[in-house]
């Protein structure tokens, strides 16, 4: 774990056993797209727009169901973690973001943001499930959108830690500097499963705590750095050793 | 048509959208914040009528920026119409005393709810 201030990093995890507040969470976290997607309906339906204002309302609304539907495909994940065997094999990971980044780029694009990579020099490799830090860096990089300011980057960038033993993966925003109480509040979400929205009022927290189950299912553990201008989220993992046998 | 000011503060971008369309059909002339720190800025710019209120939003909630606008004498006048999808947990009684005169759920309103619900902080 980080020694740096305002570094958190999330270690061991409860099984999510909670149903209830977790039912609650994901109907929570699933209410503003379906809200939003009713919106654009709704003018669709009844205001007078021009063909440009339609096509961008239908695209706006098949990017914020996409997002909800990965949201619902997380959950699905998470609740079968413990069931299924999940295979861990060597993975680049600049080539992994490259495609996630390719994947992104409509919806950064369509919210007026840009989503991009800090090239590597350097290849390195870790030891991952494909699928679930994709889905890990995914969440990080919605909620990043989400915070963002308008105009911004949103930047993934990748490092080995402790003589190369520890690969990390980070998505760095640039939005308002979060105030100390949303920090503690932030640090309880790395911690716990998500709660009733009445006790934690700005989000359930179910992505982070999505992304920590896959993140201990590959050995690994989540984190977050508070910045004077944003947060970087991160997933430490263990690099392969592959490379080194070459 | 009216001329009054309305703040929109919402972090999801395409909803601030939607709802400054709308009440910009209506006449009204409409700013947008997409947060706490951002939304006292445009109340000094702007100096809105009304202001339209999401709750959850990034960084500091909504209450942290109700909590803000009752320490100032003028910005405490504003009427703040609540937007939120926690609408069903919320009390109108219970924020009264923080300036908030209507609560609507994003969950359920008709776009029109908008206009209306400004129309009648305004009387």
């Amino acid at each position: 774990m980080s020694a740096q201030s305002g570094t958190h990093q999330q270690g061991g995890n409860e099984p999510l056993n909670d149903s209830v507040s977790s039912l609650v969470a994901a109907a929570h976290e699933l209410k503003s797209p379906l809200a939003l997607v009713r919106q654009l309906s709704l003018m669709l339906e009844s205001a007078d727009l021009s063909i440009d204002e339609q096509k961008r309302m239908l695209r706006q609304i098949t990017l914020t169901s996409e997002r909800a539907l990965r949201l619902t495909s997380d959950l699905t994940r998470s609740a079968r973690l413990q069931d299924a065997m999940f295979a861990l094999e060597p993975i680049n990971p600049q080539q992994l973001c490259e495609d996630i980044i390719h994947e992104l780029t409509p919806l950064f694009n369509a919210h007026g943001r840009e989503v991009r990579l800090v090239a590597r020099k350097h290849p390195l490799l870790l030891v991952a499930n494909r699928d679930l830090l994709r889905r890990i860096i995914l969440n990080f990089s919605d909620n990043a959108l989400h915070y963002a300011e308008a105009d911004s980057s949103v930047e993934i960038w990748i490092k080995a830690l402790n003589k190369g033993e520890t690969i990390r993966l980070g998505v760095r925003d640039y939005g308002p500097a979060l105030s100390s109480n949303v920090w503690k509040t932030l640090q309880s979400k790395l911690e716990r499963a998500p709660q009733s929205v009445h006790a934690r009022p700005q989000s359930s927290g179910l992505g982070l705590y999505i992304a920590s189950q896959f993140a201990q299912a590959m050995n690994g553990a989540i984190g977050v750095t508070r910045h004077h201008d944003g947060a970087t989220f991160y997933v430490d993992l263990h690099a392969s050793r592959q490379l080194s046998l070459l | 048509m009216s001329t009054a000011t309305v703040l929109i503060v919402e972090d999801d971008r395409w909803l601030a959208q939607q709802h400054a369309r709308t009440l910009a059909g209506s006449g009204y002339t409409v700013a947008t914040a997409p947060h706490a720190i951002a939304a006292m800025s445009a109340v000094d710019d702007v100096q809105p009528d009304v202001i339209i209120l999401d709750v959850l939003l990034s960084g500091n909630t909504g209450f942290a920026l109700l909590h803000e606008l009752q320490s100032y004498g003028d910005t405490g006048a504003i009427p703040i119409i609540l937007c939120t999808n926690l609408a069903a947990d919320m009390s109108i009684k219970d924020l009264t005393p923080y300036g908030v005169r209507r609560i609507l759920d994003k969950t359920t309103m008709l776009p029109d709810d908008l206009v209306t619900a400004v129309r009648s902080v305004l009387l």
